[in-house]
């Protein structure tokens, strides 16, 4: 009797024990005034403090909480946050990522919250419709729009003989690589100084790359050989909102891949890998290794800001035919966790983030760009008196050469069948057969549902 | 120092306070308490049969199941569990937050037409062969040299020392070591050859660096295993051979490895079920890349798992890896007879 007792004593005691180890994990969820933002850029974690300032001081008791993961955890974090029953009330999404949740109800639609408070879509210029999912509803407001831009070593360029006018309106071709060809062979310098395209440079021993990491594995190409094939013509995929393939196997794209290979294969551009993840495009222009390079339109102000070093922006090349530009922009969003406690209070904050007030304020850093016109122009002007001149963006805004990213779905499934095919083409394994097989992948992957 | 060949003949255990034979018994229990408890059980009905009544057992039976209560619980929790859900999603298509549906073989179909996966087996292969292969001769010619080169524990100890790093560590400390422009290995490449490697940024390269890594972790340990067999085997049949003439080589080739198969046999099933199961070190340094070219297996499941949300086929495939190693591991024992010594 006794002894059953203390058996049964010992297996609740064991069992409460599991169960409190179990639950003690998911009660971190957000407090009732408290709402929990997330990001994985640390610069934009800082610029929206100042709005989260002004909405705790506007909405006395309720704090705002912004934390910051870095983005090779963050979805998984976030994918965790969900599953814990403690992700944030509202976070920034990359569209690569917007259709998996939202198929799986883990986004709150907010029609009705945009109707109830007449919240006006329109002041967004770009982003909106990116954020529009297959039942029409609209699942975030636009945090930004991002293009590319070439970064150059100001000091450099002068001493090749090339003028800022001729860096502004370079040329470009998939066959001989236009003026922008010419001028990173110029550019290239090996370590005893003989350049590119003169005789005897020696490709093995590089001291300064004419061109940046465009040899990259980036299934969109965003900052890298994007911009080049697009000014063909040519775009990612057949259609803006879920496509059905994505054109590698298109002669230009093709053509294209094989002049940047030509590029690593002279010695022009570092090769695939040749920098470890550790070495960022910033650190490949302050350190000399490059002297120009493509790259994101938010890092702008980081390069301006090297200290010691002259940097100038240009836009991206005209096409073959002389005129076209052509540059993918996405837009992050502002999205609503559809298991948040505080469903009103989310909306409030992303609401807030979402106006011209709080978005004039947090682009003055330079860290991204307002998708509203008005404070795209206001920081642009605030960031131009420090220095850093954004009109070669803006310009691009302004002129349409802007073209909209598109929404996909599957879109890590994607990364990580066409990933390794980029790099094993680019390292020289696999010829352009492999884009053919690419295409075939793409279809696949985005007719899974 | 030495231990008594005796020693495994009884069923006694060697008696630990032995002057300074820590290492040794650590080692002689593995082979002498199989032993030992195999004769127990031949000898234990004859033993208990007349001293103790069934119902005298049967009263122990509830504190008996107080007893073990706390591990079937975590048995049963963190083990069994787990076991049997994974092999229930393997069977769904489940992508966390919806519930699993129920999709037959369909996940066992796409496995055996999946290129990536027979790939990564590949790639999970070639790991295991150089870990294992250059994990025991390095192991086993670092024992040797401790053996029968030095006396301080000292050294004994240092040679421990990767082993006590942790693998995140030890891969990251590598990775900077490796890297290809700041890395010190390759500033010093460049200098003697004029040429730096892309240890983790190329095909050919990338499995030989994790493997490579992973042997200097675990090199301490295992030559430890090593030594601690090496102890066991009686200074008398090294005197016997010295006798007779043989040589340092020669005693090592006819004597010392065929002694040592028990705890060489050992090490092996440990080292391949290590390194079956890489994953921290890759997804530290090379995420599976290049192309794919150290993309492991344990790295393909996690990566569909937490990356693509689909965890009914990384739980296939994790079933898979499971079915894969017991398989292994069975006959790897099978075949090297690891439960019998040639000592006696």
């Amino acid at each position: 009797m006794r002894i059953q007792k203390i058996v049964a004593m010992g297996a609740t005691l064991a069992l409460a024990a599991v169960v409190s180890g179990c639950s003690s994990g998911s009660t971190s969820a957000s407090g009732s005034k408290t709402v929990n933002w997330w990001t994985w850029d640390d610069k934009q974690a800082a610029a929206y403090q100042v709005c989260a300032t002004d909405f705790e001081a506007a909405n006395p008791g309720v704090t705002v909480k912004i934390s910051q993961y870095d983005v090779a955890d963050y979805f998984t974090k976030l994918t965790a946050g969900f599953v814990a029953g403690n992700a944030p009330d509202a976070f920034q999404n990359s569209v690569q990522f917007f259709q998996a949740y939202a198929s799986q109800h883990q986004l709150l639609p907010m029609d009705s919250y945009i109707a109830k408070d007449k919240f006006d879509l329109s002041r967004f210029s770009v982003g909106v419709d990116a954020w529009k999912y297959t039942d029409g509803k609209q699942y975030a407001l636009p945090l930004d729009w991002a293009a590319a831009g070439i970064y150059y070593n100001d000091a450099t360029l002068a001493k090749a003989g090339y003028t800022r006018q001729q860096a502004d309106s370079l040329t470009w071709n998939p066959d001989d690589g236009g003026t922008l060809g010419k001028m990173i062979a110029h550019l290239t310098v090996d370590a005893k100084g003989v350049r590119g395209d003169q005789p005897g440079f020696d490709k093995n021993n590089v001291k300064t790359y004419g061109y940046g990491e465009i040899a990259a594995k980036d299934f969109i190409g965003q900052t890298t050989w994007g911009p080049l094939v697009e000014s063909t013509g040519w775009r990612i995929s057949d259609k803006e909102s879920w496509p059905t393939v994505f054109n590698y196997g298109d002669p230009r794209f093709v053509k294209t891949m094989d002049w940047i290979r030509s590029l690593t294969d002279k010695g022009f551009a570092p090769k695939i890998g040749q920098f470890g993840d550790s070495v960022s495009d910033i650190d490949l222009l302050s350190s000399g290794k490059v002297a120009m390079e493509s790259a994101g339109s938010w890092e702008a102000a980081t390069f301006v800001k090297i200290p010691g070093l002259k940097v100038g922006i240009a836009p991206m090349p005209y096409g073959p035919d002389g005129k076209t530009r052509a540059v993918l922009s996405n837009s992050n969003g502002n999205n609503i966790w559809a298991g948040t406690k505080n469903p009103d209070l989310a909306w409030k904050w992303v609401s807030y983030m979402g106006s011209e007030a709080c978005q004039s304020k947090a682009s003055l850093t330079g860290t991204f760009f307002p998708s509203i016109p008005a404070s795209m122009d206001a920081s642009a002007k605030a960031l131009a008196a420090k220095g850093v001149d954004l009109s070669v963006f803006t310009g691009m805004l302004k002129n349409k050469e802007l073209i909209a990213s598109p929404v996909y779905v599957n879109g890590a499934a994607l990364q990580a069948a066409v990933e390794p095919l980029f790099q094993a083409y680019f390292a020289g394994q696999k010829s352009d057969s492999v884009f053919t097989d690419m295409q075939n992948q793409s279809k696949t992957i985005l007719a899974k549902k | 120092m030495v231990t008594s060949q005796g020693n495994h003949t009884t069923p006694v255990q060697p008696s630990a306070g032995s002057a300074g034979a820590v290492a040794t018994t650590a080692a002689s229990q593995h082979s002498t308490e199989r032993r030992s408890s195999a004769q127990r059980r031949s000898a234990g009905p004859k033993h208990n049969a007349p001293t103790r009544s069934a119902a005298a057992r049967r009263k122990d039976l509830p504190v008996a199941l107080l007893l073990i209560i706390p591990s079937v619980v975590g048995f049963a929790v963190f083990y069994a569990y787990p076991t049997l859900r994974g092999i229930y999603l393997s069977f769904t298509d489940f992508h966390v937050l919806s519930p699993p549906s129920w999709v037959g073989l369909a996940n066992f179909r796409e496995l055996v037409h999946d290129g990536v996966f027979w790939h990564s087996l590949w790639v999970t292969l070639y790991f295991v062969v150089l870990s294992v292969v250059f994990g025991t001769l390095v192991s086993l010619f670092t024992a040797v040299v401790l053996h029968r080169v030095t006396r301080s524990s000292f050294l004994r100890g240092v040679i421990l020392l990767p082993f006590l790093i942790s693998n995140v560590i030890a891969a990251l400390v590598w990775q900077w070591m490796l890297d290809p422009t700041l890395g010190i290995i390759n500033i010093a490449l460049k200098d003697v050859t004029g040429h730096s490697i892309l240890f983790f940024g190329s095909g050919p390269w990338a499995i030989p660096s994790l493997a490579a890594i992973s042997v200097w972790k675990w090199m301490g340990y295992y030559s430890l295993l090593i030594f601690a067999g090496l102890q066991t085997i009686p200074e008398t049949i090294y005197e016997a051979a010295r006798v007779d003439g043989a040589g340092e080589a020669q005693m090592f080739r006819r004597m010392t490895v065929p002694l040592l198969r028990p705890i060489l046999v050992m090490v092996v099933v440990l080292t391949v079920i290590n390194s079956f199961q890489v994953f921290d070190i890759v997804q530290v340094t090379t995420k599976g890349g290049p192309a794919n070219a150290s993309n492991v297996l344990q790295m393909y499941i996690y990566e569909k798992a937490f990356n693509e949300f689909d965890f009914g086929y990384a739980a296939t495939m994790s079933l898979a890896l499971f079915a894969l190693l017991i398989t292994v591991t069975f006959t790897q024992l099978r075949l090297a007879r690891a439960n019998e010594s040639d000592l006696n």
